[in-house]
């Protein structure tokens, strides 16, 4: 029996049983959807959350005052070893860096002559609209110039503005924070959220000013944007032997936006693969599905098995044709339950090419593979049986 | 037809064909084990939270220092704020007859020094009541003097991590040790005792609130930890708090306060939320087992045509057929998740003895939903072939070979 | 009494319409023996699964026991099945995985009676027809006379006005054949109507009322010219 011959007869009797068979692919497609499903939306996520992190570019190395393992509060704590304006400055000095950002973030309240708010209050530099990509609506952002005594400008957020000013000018205009008093050179355009925080609702000041306004000697992170010549690692150690020559020991943190990107894909994939595994139950049921199937049907047809052991088919033969019946059912269900999700998710890709989802090819080779796995070991028991069933007492079954 | 007698047919069917039945037992249980086992795991997940805050104490009210407006941010961590929250503020509220316990902190990182050896360490500002609010004990030598809010007294406790960093086995009570600038003289160290939210209690120190102030260089606290003499009192104790605030502050209530009970409610929900995903994830093998199910009993209501022509010659009704159908699925369905059931309690039994410390034990609800939607998609799955069941001619079904 | 009036039924085979009863007329009464004969196809199973209500007339009236059946809904001819109606087959139809006793008491399972009660009714049923040592025997354990046995042990066991016989000795041997033809014909002298549909001459010649079917038209033959 050559191959295409065994296909044909593997497809006709799957035909000839056609309501077990597809109720068979059915419970083995729901299974196969849902771990194409879960990854595929696994997948979109990790994509998603990357991009939000990548936007900002990914030659960027953030350093944050402190040695220790803080749990992410990072510059909020108070620090014997501070990171100051003049170490940002120096680390601008470094031939390639592009440019460096200092930021102080804190929250208070920004009053207009006639209204105010409690928003957060973002003390930065001038190209910190560069940094994080969001682009200048109306005037300019703050000047890159003179860091130690900047003149006190402020940039507002599109909705801080809006709240503030209304529908008038904000351009030239003045602010009070805390007594002290800004003119506002520049609106931004609107950007939404980033890690839950309103970036429309941001003041953007000098740093300088905000360390005075919170009373603080250290800065709470430089963020350094690097030239594309040198690799990560490279700047990481340029920085590193600059800050220590400064304050003679290594008391600062330095992450780089490489090695953060990996910490946090390496989660992310995690999650995505977790997931995958979880909905997998569902394939193994489905396994199972296939294996009762099979049984029933060599018990049913154990006249058939008869006939053909007297037509002088021989033990492997059969085994073989058993098996293929399976794992035809197991692969035919890996590509119903995959044509299943990625049909309607790419549908909805299309009308809304936002929405996260990704379609990986790996992800279908890797169902497949799985399914003729599960689809082989579940098969294996039934067609050994058929296989080792005596001819004389499979023709006589009735 | 009893009730009964349907159980007793249908044992008659699965005693006759062991194997389908066994396997169909196996799907089902496994769906249900799943279902149980991955909201367990959930819902242990949320217990250990749960059990981080009531660690603390449920009337706790937490004060930051600013306030925004702005909506979004989980947290409200805020960064820094123009106008400090002092020691002195809060030495305000201490008349505040709601309020059981105050804490005040200033907390920041500091380069801790002893000898040769030197540790950057979270050090925490604070005064006595610091330490039962955030229940925490010592293993050996004492607290902060009493007057820690006031006076600056260069004594410091480590945690134990610190403690066995920069003096090993040997004994670190009474030594002089440094603070960034400043020298201080060990008179405790914590009991040894793992995270609690997210702050390593063994790799910290506390000094002084007034002694805090002077090593960071700044009066403004990181934040305040109150506890309230009666539960249920948060409302009243914050309008106090910012009417105090306000009066201290030109007319501004610039604070920010997080309750226990807030806390503990949003993480409860995000909790919630994934156990709820993780026991749909696991519920989709159910509906697998379902098709399962309802091929099966394709298969057999085929393989019975002969018996279901016979019944009904014999006086069957079609309602009668149907359900003989229907309650075999019912009962796999039964039979099946009281083995995933002790399947997965076995599980989790074996689990919890492994790891004793995180508590595991299956939800009633978990429970509740994995076996009725394993009964639910049985008898979904069930009725359509046994509707074809109940339709059969009896004269074409007796005759079919 | 079962009363057939004007009964026709047509059914379309291969596109053609095919009468398989054609205004049957016919009155059974109480404690009858009637043979039903023809070729095959000639509408003999139908008559038998029109009176055994399996079957609807597309034309004319059938009464069993005054009831008018054609305005009974199918729970309510089901019931008259169960409770009037004893069918015994040519292929017997025991279900295979239940033992004799069970087979037995099927009917009486349907109609409720506990299980206690329905196994004493169905051993003394057995035991009548000498088959109580086989009443835990499986079906396949069992030789086929005494399959038939069971299966008429199982149509007498809610005593019913009728017993339709549809050539209840296809599938024996002469021998034993006869012997279950013995049994049918001693419950019919105990009172019970019998119809027995064959094809076998020498059979249908001992009922004392013989029917003959041929294309769906009914006639009944007298002694002295039958089937000759």
């Amino acid at each position: 029996m050559n191959f295409f011959d065994q296909i044909q007869w593997v497809f006709k009797v799957l035909w000839a049983y056609r309501l077990r068979s597809a109720l068979t692919v059915v419970g083995f497609a729901v299974g196969i959807a849902s771990v194409t499903l879960l990854t595929a939306l696994g997948e979109g996520m990790r994509q998603f959350i990357m991009e939000e992190f990548t936007q900002f570019g990914s030659r960027i190395v953030a350093i944050t005052p402190g040695k220790t393992e803080t749990y992410g509060l990072g510059g909020l704590l108070n620090t014997t070893r501070p990171l100051t304006l003049d170490d940002a400055e120096s680390l601008q000095r470094i031939t390639t860096v592009e440019f460096v950002v200092p930021v102080v973030f804190g929250s208070g309240q920004v009053k207009s002559e006639t209204r105010s708010r409690y928003v957060d209050i973002a003390g930065v530099a001038g190209r910190a609209d560069k940094a994080w990509k969001i682009n200048v609506a109306q005037g300019r952002f703050l000047p890159t110039d003179n860091w130690q005594q900047p003149r006190a400008f402020a940039v507002l957020g599109s909705q801080l503005k809006q709240e503030l000013f209304g529908h008038a000018s904000a351009l030239g205009q003045t602010v009070t924070i805390a007594q002290s008093r800004f003119v506002i050179v520049g609106v931004m355009e609107s950007k939404g959220e980033f890690l839950g925080t309103n970036l429309d609702e941001l003041i953007y000041i000098p740093a300088q000013k905000a360390l005075q306004l919170f009373n603080r000697s250290s800065l709470m992170e430089i963020d350094v944007f690097y030239k594309p010549q040198v690799s990560a690692e490279q700047i990481a150690a340029t920085i590193s032997k600059r800050l220590i020559d400064r304050h003679g020991m290594e008391d600062f943190t330095l992450v780089t936006q490489d090695a953060m990107l990996k910490s946090l894909d390496n989660i992310l994939s995690i999650v995505k693969w977790v997931a995958a595994g979880l909905s997998s139950i569902a394939l193994i049921v489905g396994g199972v599905g296939i294996l009762t199937v099979f049984s029933i049907s060599v018990a049913e047809r154990k006249q058939e098995i008869g006939l053909l052991q007297a037509l002088g088919m021989n033990g492997n033969q059969m085994q073989r044709l058993f098996l293929a019946e399976a794992i035809t059912l197991a692969l035919v269900g890996a590509l119903a339950g995959y044509v299943m999700v990625t049909m309607p998710l790419l549908l909805v890709t299309f009308w809304m090419p936002s929405f996260p989802f990704e379609a990986e090819f790996l992800v279908f080779v890797g169902a497949m593979i799985l399914s003729a796995i599960i689809g082989a070991l579940s098969g294996i028991q039934p067609a050994r049986q058929a296989a080792n069933l005596a001819p004389i007492e499979a023709l006589r079954d009735e | 037809m009893r009730l009964i007698d349907y159980f007793i047919y249908a044992l008659t069917v699965f005693v006759r064909h062991k194997m389908r039945t066994a396997l169909l037992l196996l799907a089902l249980s496994m769906g249900v084990a799943s279902v149980i086992i991955l909201t367990t795991i959930g819902e242990g997940a949320r217990h250990f939270i749960h059990q981080e805050f009531s660690a603390m104490g449920s009337d706790l009210l937490i004060i930051l220092p600013g306030k925004k407006e702005t909506q979004g941010g989980a947290p409200p961590i805020n960064g820094a704020s123009p106008r400090d929250l002092t020691i002195d503020d809060v030495n305000a509220l201490k008349t505040i007859n709601s309020i059981d316990q105050i804490a005040p902190i200033i907390a920041g990182t500091a380069l801790i020094r002893f000898g040769n050896k030197s540790r950057e360490v979270i050090t925490m500002g604070s005064t006595t009541p610091f330490f039962a609010l955030r229940n925490m004990r010592l293993g050996e030598g004492r607290l902060l003097p009493d007057n820690a809010d006031s006076h600056h007294s260069p004594v410091i406790i480590l945690g134990s991590k610190v403690k066995q960093e920069l003096f090993g086995a040997e004994n670190a009570l009474g030594e002089w040790l440094n603070v960034g600038d400043f020298r201080f003289r060990v008179i405790g160290v914590l009991e040894e005792r793992g995270e609690s939210l997210g702050l390593d209690l063994r790799d910290m120190a506390v000094i002084g609130v007034r002694s805090a102030e002077m090593v960071f260089d700044s009066p403004a606290l990181f934040r305040v930890i109150l506890k309230l003499k009666y539960a249920g009192s948060e409302h009243y104790t914050e309008q106090q708090v910012r009417s105090i605030i306000a009066s201290r502050h030109e007319g501004e209530d610039d604070v920010t306060f997080i309750s226990q009970d807030a806390m503990m409610s949003a993480f409860d929900n995000v909790m919630l939320m994934v156990t709820m995903v993780l026991g749909a994830i696991a519920a989709i093998s159910l509906i697998v087992a379902g098709v399962l199910i309802m091929n099966v009993t394709y298969i057999s209501v085929a393989q019975r045509k002969h018996e279901i022509g016979l019944l009904k010659a014999i006086g069957a009704t079609a309602k009668q057929v149907k359900t003989i159908f229907v309650i075999e699925a019912l009962i796999l369905a039964i039979i099946g998740s009281a083995f995933g059931l002790l399947g997965a309690i076995a599980l989790i039994e074996l689990a919890t003895t492994i790891w004793s410390n995180f508590y595991l034990a299956a939800p009633f609800w978990a429970i509740f939903a994995a076996c009725s939607t394993a009964l639910v998609v049985s008898l979904l799955f069930s009725l359509v072939p046994a509707k074809k069941a109940a339709q059969l001619d009896p004269i074409i079904a007796l005759r079919s070979k | 009494m079962i009363e057939l009036k004007g009964i026709e039924k047509v059914y379309t085979l291969g596109g053609r319409p095919l009468k398989a009863l054609d205004s049957v007329n016919l009155t059974i009464h109480r404690g009858d023996y009637l043979s039903v004969m023809g070729p095959s196809g000639s509408g003999k199973s139908t008559l038998l699964n029109m009176i055994g209500l399996l079957d609807r007339p597309d034309k004319g009236q059938l009464n069993i026991g005054g009831v008018a059946t054609e305005s009974l809904t199918e729970p309510e001819r089901a019931t008259i099945r169960r409770d009037k109606i004893g069918f015994i087959f040519q292929s017997f139809h025991l279900v295979p995985r239940l033992t004799a006793l069970e087979n037995v008491a099927l009917p009486l399972m349907l109609s409720g009676v506990p299980l206690k009660q329905r196994k004493e009714q169905a051993m003394a049923g057995l035991a009548q027809l000498d088959l109580d040592a086989r009443a835990d025997h499986l079906p396949k354990q069992l030789s086929g006379g005494q399959l038939q046995r069971v299966a008429i042990a199982r149509a007498l066991i809610m005593q019913p006005e009728i017993l339709l016989a549809d050539e209840p000795t296809g599938n024996l041997d002469s021998k034993t054949g006869l012997e279950v033809m013995d049994l049918l014909e001693q419950v019919n002298q105990q009172g019970l109507t019998l119809l027995l549909v064959t094809h076998d001459l020498s059979l249908g010649k001992r009922a004392p009322r013989k029917l003959q079917i041929i294309d769906g038209k009914i006639t009944e033959v007298n002694e002295h010219r039958a089937f000759n």
